[in-house]
């Protein structure tokens, strides 16, 4: 790991501003859990103050990485390389247990045992006594065993779209990259920005040798797992020609568009530049040219943390969804779903402080549908509604557009 | 990091507050880990010091168990509201319990027909403002750290900030006040009403006392009417005085503006990529202006203001149209703290307070002191009020950070000279303790002591702080 944390430290003024954003430290008001609280540890590691305990390591896993205080921040602290080592010196210095180990090192890495893996363990979790709660959102992470793996679907993502559906003279030609949770469990938001693209004449590659962004590593400090599956998937990504690389996993896009950046690089950079979330590519890119016939629904929109905060996307799924239906805007659409890594494991109760919060905002708007950029965050929207006997729908925004999309004449062709 | 070597009977003395803490609190309550020792060790100020203990009370009653029992093992205690302060208060320089209010965070009451409400200390003061916004009240005081220090902090340090000129500081908003005292015992002071002058002003005495007498508990504070409407001028200048000489002018005119806010040639140097609006290279000090009422008094006002500055040579006015403009004018303002690490990347930070009629002078002198000096100075702040922020920014080399002291020495004895103050809004603690006599007699420093003396007669409130 980098040594520049170390100076990094410095240039927190202490100011506390970012007590305002951080969705924890307004949950709880412990100093611990918030970058100021955080950055003051690391001060004290680098100054052989302390060493790593398991309380270190839970308020170094208290943090959801959200980046919100790195927004805000008034003194430039860039955040994300703190808690990187943060969590990396957690790794190192109290191990990363072997299962965790095992996946992210050898399953991982390799796509078939991953497949497999997952097919065995959803359906003999319902075999072992165990307390779960909630679903899972980091499929990698099933080792923890604390969260339902959600019923996968038949078909992955990738086994679907195997072959390219070729257009006759497309406009551009851009990549898939699925995530673990498309790919395995929300296959039909993979289908839905296929064939949006497709009738966009937007021909859509899911090259097949993609692997988990490392996301889930990253989390656990594992950061050499996730440098091999950024490598695999450098490799992939650069083999194909591509105009650009979409995802509709917010989480996924920070990985590969920001954090590989680290990973990889400045040789990642030409890469980083063409990776879009779905919505920011088509209002880039097709913004002008679609034709819609607004479905007749009231639909708000939640901002994930990693699109929101980390990339600064709001205007983009909006402008998409205002063509696509009748749009309602909800009170705080860019507060914390609460769900997102080994923080739902913790701090399961705050979690569901979040939940229960953003279900309000949601029913507050009035609206029939929420959409989202993120399928963590619609698993966990969709969590907080079953059970609650509501009829409001969480669905993907790219969703939305499938059904409000009128086909224009080049589609009409096929 | 400060630490405090113990000896034996010290540890077991610790061990036996700490035992007895958890008792009457409560486990959850009280920590003393490293990792939260740490966390706890510092404020605004970058300084810090180990506690020994942290104490995260939840109501009155905790506050006067812990106060018991700290005043009975005779073991500093620290107060502590967001630990945003600038002049160390926070920071437990002796070792001891520091007393995190933030989870006393209830608004107890809002009355819309008294125009008064009480709030517990550790209420965040721009959530406190949202609330009462929504019954059309307005409680002015608002340090550019509103959105993240406590009301109880802002009353132990009265806090000012930029609507000060015509709406005043935290102190002319607090009615009454509920004080655990350094014996656990607990205090009222003023009453709920506008107006009492039922017996001696102790709430004075308690706002602007820096945890030194006691721990605020309960706040009542007075609240007015919001103003229906505000809009924002800036106004550009090409020389620092007519600056000074538009602010004089318009408030000459018998208007005081919400804000009055003051920037120097350094400070627009500083700030200048920030904007969405680049500043020119030719301005050379800046005035923002906010004025607010009716729709009315506005149309009336605004065009005096603007006449007042262009008669003192202001080469550029500019009226925010939307409140996005509005915004990004004040936008510009915000980004001044951080944006002075452009200029170097240490700042000692005066907030200096003198007379309006004194702040040409005073600038001068401090161009003066600093002339021929490798040391950048910018100075920005509430001009109204005569509150300029004095920012002395210096860079690692050797000698620097003794210059920038010594420049800062001289600085404070000609403000007090030309009849100022050594600080306008920040407070004194442990970084302006050893400017006070400076300011304040021998005569009266010894009556400040005596009540120090009187209300902590163990010296265990915040000890390091306010005297030297
Ligand atoms: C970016 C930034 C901008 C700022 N702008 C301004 C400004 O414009 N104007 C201004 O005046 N200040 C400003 N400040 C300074 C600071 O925010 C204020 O002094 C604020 O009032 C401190 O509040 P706090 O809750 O953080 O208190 P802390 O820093 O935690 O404590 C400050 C002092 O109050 C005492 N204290 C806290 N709570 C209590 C209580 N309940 N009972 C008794 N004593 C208590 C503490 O012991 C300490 O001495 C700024 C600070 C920052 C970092
Ligand atoms: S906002 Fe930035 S400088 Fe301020 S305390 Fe947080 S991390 Fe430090
Ligand atoms: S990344 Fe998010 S959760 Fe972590 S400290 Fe920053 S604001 Fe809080």
């Amino acid at each position: 790991m980098s040594t520049d944390w170390k100076t990094e430290v410095d240039k927190c003024s202490k100011c506390g501003k970012c007590h305002t954003v951080c969705p924890v430290f307004l949950e709880t008001g412990d100093e611990s859990m918030v970058s100021r609280g955080r950055i003051s540890l690391a001060e004290a590691l680098r100054d052989k103050q302390i060493v790593y305990t398991d309380k270190l390591r839970d308020y170094v896993y208290s943090c959801k990485k959200c980046m919100r205080c790195r927004t805000v921040c008034p003194s430039g602290v860039d955040y994300e390389v703190i808690i990187s080592a943060l969590l990396s010196g957690v790794a190192e210095n109290m191990g990363i247990p072997l299962l965790p180990r095992i996946i992210f090192r050898y399953i991982l890495p390799r796509r078939i045992l991953f497949d497999l893996m997952l097919k065995v363990s959803s359906k003999i979790q319902w075999l072992i006594p165990m307390k779960r709660r909630g679903q899972m959102r980091h499929l990698p992470l099933l080792f923890m065993g604390k969260r339902w793996i959600p019923t996968l679907a038949k078909k992955t993502a990738l086994q679907k779209f195997r072959k390219t559906k070729k257009l006759k003279n497309p406009k551009m030609r851009v990549g898939l990259f699925t995530g673990c949770l498309i790919n395995y469990i929300y296959v039909d938001i993979a289908e839905a920005v296929v064939d949006v693209l497709n009738r966009m004449n937007i021909e859509v590659v899911v090259p097949q040798g993609q692997l988990c962004c490392g996301t889930p590593s990253s989390t656990m400090g594992d950061f050499k797992s996730t440098k091999k599956l950024a490598d695999v998937n450098k490799e992939v990504f650069e083999s194909q020609k591509l105009d650009a690389i979409v995802t509709a996993c917010a989480t996924c896009t920070k990985a590969i568009k920001m954090d590989y950046l680290r990973t990889l690089g400045p040789s990642w950079q030409s890469m980083s530049d063409k990776i879009y979330d779905i919505s920011e590519f088509i209002d880039k890119y097709c913004g002008d040219e679609y034709e819609t016939k607004p479905i007749d629904e009231k639909v708000t929109y939640h901002d994930p943390c990693h699109l929101l905060w980390v990339r600064g996307i709001s205007d983009e799924p909006r402008n998409v969804l205002k063509k696509s239906s009748d749009f309602v805007e909800m009170d705080q659409a860019g507060a914390c779903c609460g769900g997102g890594g080994i923080f739902t494991i913790i701090h399961y109760d705050l979690t569901l402080k979040m939940l229960e919060r953003k279900v309000a905002s949601i029913e507050r708007s009035g609206a029939d549908t929420v959409a989202t950029n993120c399928p963590g965050c619609v698993m966990q929207i969709a969590d907080g509604f079953a059970g609650k006997n509501s009829k409001i729908k969480t669905t993907h925004s790219i969703q939305i557009l499938q059904k409000a999309l009128v086909d224009s004449g080049i589609n009409k062709e096929k | 990091m400060k630490h405090f070597k113990k000896t034996k009977t010290e540890s077991k003395k610790h061990q036996k507050v700490l035992n007895e803490l958890i008792m009457v609190l409560g486990g959850e309550k009280v920590l003393s880990a490293i990792e939260d020792r740490i966390c706890y060790s510092y404020d605004g100020t970058k300084q810090k010091a180990l506690p020994d203990i942290v104490v995260r009370p939840g109501c009155t009653s905790d506050v006067s168990n812990t106060l018991k029992i700290a005043n009975k093992y005779e073991i500093p205690i620290y107060a502590r509201g967001a630990g945003t302060g600038l002049t160390g208060g926070a920071v437990p320089l002796m070792g001891g319990i520091v007393l995190d209010l933030k989870s006393m965070n209830r608004i107890i009451e809002i009355c819309p027909e008294d125009f008064v409400a009480t709030v517990e200390p550790g209420v965040v003061t721009k959530h406190f403002q949202d609330e009462i916004a929504k019954f059309d009240l307005f409680y002015p005081p608002d340090p550019s750290s509103a959105a993240f220090s406590t009301i109880g902090g802002n009353v132990a340090e009265c806090a000012g900030g930029i609507t000060g000129l015509k709406y005043g500081v935290t102190r002319d908003y607090i009615l009454a006040l509920e004080i655990v005292l350094s014996d656990g015992s607990v205090i009222n002071t003023g009453r709920k009403t506008l107006r009492s002058v039922t017996g001696y002003d102790l709430t004075r005495l308690f706002i602007g006392s820096e945890g030194t007498l006691g721990v605020f508990t309960r706040i009542t504070v007075k609240l007015i009417p919001k103003p229906k409407k505000i809009e924002t001028l800036a106004a550009y200048f090409s020389d620092r005085d007519d600056a000074i000489d538009a602010a004089d002018l318009i408030i000459d005119n018998n208007i005081l503006p919400r804000t009055l806010e003051f920037m120097d040639q350094m400070t627009i140097s500083a700030v200048r990529g920030y904007g969405e609006a680049p500043i020119g290279e030719d301005v050379k000090a800046l005035l923002l202006i906010d004025i607010d009422g009716t729709e009315e008094s506005i149309s009336h006002e605004l065009p005096v203001v603007e006449n007042a500055c262009k008669e003192k040579k202001a080469f550029k006015t500019k009226v925010a149209e939307t409140p996005r403009e509005r915004e990004s004018i004040w936008a510009v303002r915000r980004s001044i703290s951080p944006a002075l690490y452009n200029i170097a990347p240490h700042k000692i930070n005066e907030d200096i307070c003198v007379p309006r009629s004194k702040i040409k002078e005073i600038l001068q002198k401090v161009d003066q002191i600093n002339e021929h000096q490798t040391i950048y100075i910018a100075n920005f702040g509430h001009i109204g009020d005569g509150n300029i922020h004095v920012n002395i920014m210096y860079n690692d080399d050797p000698g620097q950070a003794a210059l920038a002291e010594s420049i800062v020495n001289k600085i404070m004895r000609e403000v007090v000279a030309v009849g100022g103050t050594i600080s306008g809004e920040h407070g004194i603690g442990n970084k302006k303790s050893q400017f006070m006599e400076l300011e304040i007699s021998p005569k009266e420093l010894a009556i400040m002591k005596r009540f120090k003396g009187f209300f902590d007669p163990k010296g265990i409130m915040n000890p390091g702080k306010m005297f030297i």
